[in-house]
């Protein structure tokens, strides 16, 4: 009987588990083991005597320190910060009040106006940095963090308001009328109550914009031109490819670096975003 | 009377005007216009390469669309694309999600594990694809993915393996986004609807089909829609993961190319506006389903 | 301090007509409860009143000020909700301080207040902590706390006591009283609960479909209802109804059906001389019947067969079968009756009611 469960438990959980984390995880071990390993292991051939494809046999940080002093990598993990941090403080603010709104006030076009936001997500997206290029021209803002900062919430400010309203809806209204009694306006109802019991929500649509602007491609390779005004996989891809050169080492380097930032917002606030997510749902 | 009665109504439609503000204006600007532009651009011959100004051309380029070879081709790959990833993304991810419903030792490390395909920059992390997947002939192991390119591509046809890929890329990073919005779907389902079900049926499989998906149902509908709006607007994957070489076209790399390298803007929009309506149609019927599910819930 | 006046007060929904011509003078210093089943209005009443719904018609006074056009803040009420509303994020001190701190009172006035209320409900000990962290009573309690420390002119209270259980809910209900006793403050009661309506209220008013049925004193209210709703509402258990026909014989009037045959008792007789030879509901309260004996005259006796015996300890509860119909019967607990017995019952005349089949107003 025991030897049983436990002969099913392997082939039920651990084996599946396994598989599935070590596939999951197999790109990121890949990069790892190229970003440490040296041209010359790099491009050995096949038949080589001691290759070893999937290990590295004399690791080095050579690719970090070419990336960090060559090229202008630190830079771009900057322009990226600074731009993720804007625009997302952007779309969450947005997306607070226009999700307060429409969760909670009563007013004419308010199925409407709710529609037309969550209608955009359905905009695809592929054509408008044509007319949006225009429109940064005409601004001056051509080359500049803000084309991205601006443009950014397009996409980030629909997910936002979605997932802040169904969180708003999960508060008891009662708070808020009791609050009012107690003697706040509404908006001070809002921001002093109902605003603070939302922090998983806001913090989970905070992490979820702040992931989508570091990642964003198409955006940040149109609208920006100069090298050291690039965002890290703008840069990343667009510097260190040259032609049909491909600096795998730092790219690689490039790619594992790139992404520390947002395995830390991660690591430090998974348990929020798992309940932010829930809480929307479920209204 | 009626003076007294609005007051406080009013007061709230002010408030809730000036609350919407600042989205309405944003996108009044970055969306609104963009979007007028391509509707007005679809019915026109704008493009760079032309002096002169635009002339309006009706609906020329919607029925130039509906005879185009190239355009039933990409629409054909798209759904197929849409299907595929959405499928795979969705079985490997209610499958993370049912081995970190229960509680065990290094759950959270595994959980970091599972999320960190979607947490991580998909325009570096699919550098390591390419990397992974069609690595340069100078390489150690290039010969092996070499072949097995080899014997892709003609099985299916040229481009395929690089189609595969694209594939395979998406679904790796789809279904880490959809595994944890179904932790956090079972996550909030009451255990009581469990623990009940556990008494009523022996069979795991049923009390899968019976309670947990049907419970589960909105939000397998929101990961659907997630899924299939992603593929169809989906370029930045393709282009990358094929360097460019794109063989088995998407709707939204076709429009990219049509406008960006051909310089049709108005064929490229008539194009691109194709796709909204059947988003919208997606959208109905899985908005069907969530409400349905919302309403047995109640 | 204040008295709340409402003047032909109307509310609809988009299809509901919530709250029907209301009309109410709660006096300065009362403790008025609305009673009523579910969906009767209670609650959208008691809102409109502290400004969280729109008053589609009608006005509302608070002290002499007409408060229609007035946000909640500035009405200078305390709410208390059923699920409490205690805001999750502060702790018990400063979900009790909010009000004043809204108010601009100054820090030693805010502690002193807070710890006033604390001390009257007995909670010192909890100021400390976060909501989540106390019992239901306890939350309760903050919550009646948090209505107290400002002082306001009126208390509004929905239903605060139902999340408790029972034991609970007695005992809080005599520390509301005895609160209001202290602090006279008007009050006004939203409960579905008749006998928290009838131990707490110095008046009730009963409400049905979104109408007044009538505004009493709680005993008044048992004595004398207005019509069959009010009559079966309150009283538990609840009054009995029989419908019977009025017949003239022997120089007397008398309410006759199957199994049943009493006179109609002297004060009543006048009143009922229009409805000779018509169907009327004849009432009678459990507690208003007992065991005939050879005292009780035979015109208000009759006879009845057991149907079910329940006895709760203090007295004895009797499902009888008279005629077609089934009565209950509140009986001393020193009777001994069986399933099937016969026995006979006997009431007392100048208790029952009698009304109107039509419009089932109290005759
Ligand atoms: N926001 C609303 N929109 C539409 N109808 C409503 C709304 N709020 C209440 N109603 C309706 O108004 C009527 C009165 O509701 P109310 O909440 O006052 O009842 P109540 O007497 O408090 O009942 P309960 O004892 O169940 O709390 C009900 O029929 C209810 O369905
Ligand atoms: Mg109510």
């Amino acid at each position: 009987m025991v030897i049983e469960r436990r002969w099913k438990k392997w082939v039920f959980f651990y084996i599946p588990l396994t598989v599935f984390v070590v596939g999951t995880l197999f790109p990121f071990y890949w990069m790892t083991v190229t970003a440490i390993r040296p041209d010359a292991e790099l491009y050995r051939s096949w038949r080589a005597v001691n290759n070893a494809p999937f290990w590295t046999l004399h690791p080095t940080f050579e690719h970090f320190r070419d990336l960090l002093a060559k090229t202008t990598f630190p830079r771009w993990l900057l322009n990226t910060f600074y731009i993720a941090v804007a625009s997302t403080a952007i779309s969450l603010l947005c997306g607070l009040l226009a999700g307060y709104a429409l969760a909670r006030l009563r007013f004419p076009m308010a199925g409407a106006l709710g529609t037309s936001i969550f209608v955009t997500y359905l905009v695809p997206p592929t054509l408008l940095f044509i007319p949006l290029a225009d429109i940064i021209r005409d601004f001056q803002l051509g080359n500049t963090p803000w084309a991205l900062i601006l443009t950014y919430p397009t996409f980030l400010i629909p997910f936002c308001t979605w997932l802040l309203m169904g969180y708003f809806k999960t508060i008891p209204k009662e708070l808020e009328e009791c609050a009012r009694i107690d003697g706040a306006t509404r908006v001070g109802a809002m921001t002093r109550i109902i605003f603070p019991i939302a922090v998983p929500g806001i913090l989970s649509a905070g992490i979820f914009a702040f992931t989508l602007s570091w990642n964003e491609f198409i955006y940040a390779l149109i609208f920006l031109s100069s090298p050291e005004r690039k965002t890290v996989p703008v840069g990343v891809v667009s510097e260190l490819i040259r032609g049909d050169i491909y600096f795998w080492g730092q790219l690689m380097a490039g790619a594992l670096l790139g992404s520390i930032p947002v395995a830390l917002v991660y690591s430090f606030f998974v348990e929020y975003y798992v309940t932010g997510l829930t809480g929307s749902v479920k209204g | 009377m009626a003076a007294a009665r609005s007051a406080g109504r009013a007061r709230d439609i002010r408030l809730a005007y000036l609350l919407l503000a600042p989205t309405l204006l944003l996108f009044g600007v970055v969306i609104a216009y963009p979007v007028g532009w391509e509707v007005w651009t679809s019915l026109t011959d704008l493009s760079p390469l032309k002096d002169g100004s635009a002339e309006f051309v009706g609906l020329s380029n919607y029925r130039r669309l509906l005879v185009d070879a190239e355009f039933w081709r990409a629409t054909l790959v798209t759904v197929v694309y849409a299907v595929v990833t959405s499928a795979g993304k969705l079985a490997l991810g209610l499958g993370f999600a049912l081995l970190l419903a229960r509680p065990f030792r290094g759950r959270a490390l595994v959980f970091l594990a599972i999320f960190l395909p979607w947490a991580y920059p998909a325009g570096v992390s699919v550098i390591g694809w390419y990397w992974t997947l069609n690595p340069p002939t100078i390489t150690a192991y290039a010969p092996f993915m070499g072949h097995l390119k080899f014997y892709v591509d003609s099985a299916l046809g040229g481009g395929a393996w690089a189609f595969t890929s694209v594939m395979l890329f998406n679904v790796w990073r789809g279904s880490s986004f959809i595994a944890v919005l179904l932790l956090a779907g079972i996550n909030s389902i009451p255990p009581e609807l469990f623990e009940c079900a556990l008494l009523e049926s022996k069979s795991p499989w049923r009390r899968f089909r019976l309670v947990t998906v049907p419970l589960l149902k909105p939000f397998l509908a929101l990961g659907v829609f997630l899924s299939i709006t992603s593929a169809f607007a989906d370029l930045s994957n393709v282009w990358m993961l094929t360097a460019g070489r794109i063989v088995f076209p998407l709707v939204g790399t076709h429009a990219y190319w049509l406008a960006v390298k051909v310089g049709q803007y108005g064929p490229a929009s008539a194009l691109a506006l194709t796709m909204g309506p059947f988003l919208l149609v997606v959208l109905l019927v899985l908005f069907r389903l969530f409400d349905r599910a919302e309403r047995s819930a109640a | 301090m204040a008295q709340v006046m409402m003047k032909d007060l109307n509310k609809k929904y988009d299809e509901v007509h919530a709250v029907k011509d209301v009309n109410l003078h709660i006096r300065d210093k009362e403790f008025v409860v609305l009673v009523g089943p579910s969906g009767c209005g209670k609650s959208t009443t008691l809102r409109m009143v502290a400004g969280l719904e729109e008053i589609t018609g009608g006005e509302i006074t608070i002290g002499d000020r007409i408060v229609n056009d007035l946000p909640p803040k500035d009405r200078d009420i305390a709410m208390v909700f059923q699920n409490y509303a205690l805001y999750p994020h502060m702790t018990v001190y400063d979900n009790m301080a909010f009000g004043l701190k809204m108010r601009k009172f100054p820090k030693p006035e805010i502690a002193k207040r807070v710890q006033e209320a604390a001390e009257i409900l007995g909670i010192q000990e909890l100021l400390k902590r976060k909501p989540r962290q106390l019992s239901g009573g306890q939350r309760q309690r903050v919550a009646v706390g948090r209505a107290i420390v400002r002082h306001p002119q009126v208390f509004l209270f929905d239903e605060p006591l139902s999340n408790l259980d029972a034991k609970l809910r007695v005992q809080m209900r005599v520390e509301l009283k005895r609160l209001h006793d202290r602090l006279e403050t008007t009050a006004i009661y939203v409960t579905h609960d008749q006998v928290e309506a009838m131990t707490l209220g110095d008046r009730v008013v009963v409400m049905k479909d979104g109408w007044i049925q009538q505004v009493g004193e709680p005993l008044e209210l048992y004595s004398k209802p207005a019509n069959r709703f009010v009559a079966g509402f309150i009283g538990s258990p609840a009054m009995n109804f029989m419908e019977v026909a009025v017949a003239e014989a022997n120089g007397a009037l008398w309410l006759d059906t199957t199994g049943l045959r009493v006179k109609v008792p002297a004060p009543l007789a006048g009143r009922l001389g229009a409805y000779k030879g018509q169907r009327i509901t004849l009432g009678i309260r459990p507690e208003d019947l007992h065991m005939a004996t050879s005292n009780d005259p035979a015109d208000y006796s009759f006879d009845a067969i057991v149907e079910v015996v329940e006895p709760l300890g203090s007295e004895i509860l009797l499902d009888v079968k008279v005629g077609q119909s089934v009565i209950v019967a509140r009986v001393d607990p020193t009777v001994r009756a069986k399933l099937n017995d016969k026995l006979r019952l006997a009431l007392h005349p100048e208790r029952v009611r009698i009304f109107d089949n039509k419009t089932e107003l109290a005759i």
